[in-house]
């Protein structure tokens, strides 16, 4: 998985910025995914690419348990969130749904890679390379569950092996 | 070993359990509101599914409701879309709903209690993160995204890795409780151990700071654990509990050895071990008061805002946050926290819009009038909160005041009905969050209890609400 960065440097970046309150009566996700991050980052809808990923602080996805939060981001083109970091509802509704992937950097990482940054993520192998920087970091591993329903594509697709 | 009382719920819902899976647990109560149901009906449509046990799913629309007249028609098209679609989902697949006409309709979390649908010992799911409030019962009460809304509609269970058990425990005596409250509490307990302090557990609040809380304040606790990024904080069950959930209109027929039952096992065993521990001493403890937002930007009525080198204690991103927040919030460090003036106070909420909420405000209000420069509203947590405030002659104090008197519903927490701030108002909210824009693009909220709403809505800035003659 290869991408750019979209940097957020600050903590607790949370789901009514990503997606505000007003927006949740809206059914259509390419529509919802127009006000992505708004609270935030007006600029953020023009400049996502398909692929991108978003790096930040920690407890990325605090607050409200609207999954309108990944599936918006999501429907953005962002792949991944990269962040120290991440609030529980969030991981879990991203990974539920296989919106996005939701993966723990360390301070290392964070520190080391910017805006813009091409990034390639190596799920198998933990790691993420900095092409731009021509760096290597570890990532933190999924759980064995969360790599599972990962693997699976989804919460609906995750058929655990109950003898 | 003993157990926590967490550990205990959890294992007596397990369905399947195995190393390296997610345990699969049976949900006792599902409630659902408009906001984050839509999309789960559609999935179980789409697979030609049913849901599983109607009769443990109950509906109501809070989020988006107009809190005005409720005779009329909802002006705004999305949400009257979203309003008709709950209608007719609870109508297609046989489930219970209280709408908007219902003398039952209210905050999802503030008429679970209240109708006795509540109860010790359960687990229960809504697709709202503020589902931890029921732990004041001793349920496990678990917000959720609409993927597992949809789960527990077809299956009545839900995969979940087991959170770790944390101990908040809350010790010592309140030298005033009508102005130092539970909100006062939960916030110092946030501003301590921070908006992720709890992430990854459940937390259950313990001590004597707790079991001399009421059920209503124990809930404005339990409600706010997500704050700190629990999974969900539960209160062992006791006599107040018992107490509370007698004769409502859904407690269970055999309530009486339910109760037994639960007295003899809804507790942490002396030998049981947490894997975190938090203790707050609330002696001195003074209401407190949001400057920043998020909950852990919050500091004591009689301090100062702080300046981002104080509040980060050297942490360069938490320095960051707190420079964007003071930006965002117009304030700067060093001015006094009473001297913040305000123009817009929100008394409402699954936080604090329960009726002692309202009696507590009321008290503040009676007599006084709100200040030329603020608009004021107070929104009952349910129709029910309503009715027995209304009773009791709470919305002639609040009406004579000049606070708006309204419908129920989440409204002004979360800006999802026309009920918001404009950009650069500034409010006294009994809410939860103080996100950016979180109750209206531009608006900006500072967390407090209902009396130091009340107190701020009638001085037009923030006062300590201990200098006042309350009882």
């Amino acid at each position: 998985m290869k991408g750019n960065i979209i940097k957020y440097a600050r903590d607790n970046i949370d789901t009514d910025v990503i997606i505000p309150g007003q927006y949740l009566k809206i059914h259509d996700y390419a529509e919802l995914a127009t006000h992505a991050m708004e609270g935030l980052d007006p600029d953020f809808h023009s400049k996502v690419k398909e692929g991108d990923f978003i790096l930040s602080g920690k407890n990325f996805g605090c607050g409200s348990s609207r999954e309108h939060a990944p599936i918006a981001l999501s429907h953005c083109g962002i792949k991944a969130v990269l962040a120290l970091s991440f609030a529980r509802i969030f991981y879990r509704n991203a990974v539920d749904g296989a919106f996005l992937l939701p993966i723990e950097i360390d301070q290392d990482a964070y520190d080391g890679i910017a805006e813009g940054d091409e990034i390639e993520i190596d799920v198998s192998a933990n790691e993420i390379k900095n092409n731009t920087k021509n760096q290597t970091y570890k990532m933190k591993p999924f759980s064995e569950i969360i790599g599972k329903i990962i693997a699976a594509g989804g919460l609906f697709k995750y058929k655990p092996d109950l003898d | 070993m003993g157990q926590t009382l967490f550990e205990k719920i959890w294992d007596s819902h397990i369905v399947e359990e195995k190393q390296n899976e997610p345990s699969l647990i049976y949900i006792d109560r599902h409630l659902i509101h408009e906001v984050t149901s839509p999309q789960a009906f559609d999935g179980l449509r789409m697979n030609n599914r049913k849901v599983r046990r109607p009769d443990l799913t109950i509906a109501t629309m809070d989020h988006n409701v107009p809190t005005t007249d409720r005779s009329l028609p909802i002006l705004d098209q999305t949400s009257s879309i979203q309003i008709k679609t709950l209608e007719k989902n609870c109508k297609d697949f046989g489930i219970t709903l209280f709408g908007m006409d219902s003398p039952n309709q209210g905050i999802v979390h503030v008429i679970g209690p209240q109708l006795g649908i509540t109860l010790p010992g359960t687990t229960i799911v809504c697709g709202d993160s503020h589902t931890s409030t029921h732990g004041a019962f001793g349920a496990l009460a678990l917000g959720i995204g609409t993927s597992d809304v949809e789960h527990v509609l077809a299956s009545q269970t839900m995969w979940l890795e087991k959170p770790k058990p944390f101990e908040i425990r809350v010790e010592g005596k309140r030298k005033n409780p009508h102005a130092v409250t539970a909100k006062d509490i939960v916030l110092s307990i946030i501003k301590n151990i921070g908006t992720d302090g709890g992430n990854g557990t459940v937390i259950e609040y313990r001590g004597e700071g707790i079991t001399d809380l009421s059920m209503e304040q124990r809930m404005t606790i339990c409600n706010m654990s997500i704050e700190a990024g629990a999974r969900a904080g539960l209160v062992a069950p006791d006599e107040k509990t018992f107490d509370y959930l007698r004769g409502r209109e859904f407690t269970p027929k055999n309530y009486e050895s339910l109760v037994d039952t639960w007295r003899d096992t809804l507790h942490t065993d002396s030998d049981a071990k947490f894997e975190k521990e938090f203790t707050l001493h609330i002696d001195d403890i003074a209401p407190q008061v949001s400057w920043g937002t998020n909950p852990g930007m919050t500091c004591d009525v009689t301090e100062s805002v702080p300046s981002p080198d104080e509040y980060s204690k050297g942490d360069a991103n938490q320095k960051k946050g707190a420079e964007k927040a003071l930006e965002y919030m117009d304030l700067k460090s060093g001015t006094s926290i009473m001297d913040i003036k305000i123009n817009r106070v929100f008394i409402g909420s699954c936080t604090n819009a329960r009726l002692e909420d309202l009696i507590e405000a009321s008290k503040v209000v009676q007599g006084n009038k709100v200040s030329s420069e603020v608009r004021a509203m107070i929104v009952p947590g349910s129709q029910m909160v309503k009715k027995q405030a209304e009773e009791l002659g709470l919305d002639k104090i609040f009406i004579d005041a000049n606070f708006e008197w309204r419908e129920a519903g989440c409204s002004m927490c979360l800006g999802m009905n026309p009920d918001i701030l404009s950009p650069g108002e500034r409010c006294a909210s009994t809410s939860n969050r103080n996100f950016e824009g979180r109750q209206g693009n531009g608006g900006r909220t500072h967390l407090v209890s209902p009396v130091m709403a009340a107190a701020a809505a009638i001085n037009g800035h923030f006062v300590d609400v201990r200098e006042l003659e309350l009882n």
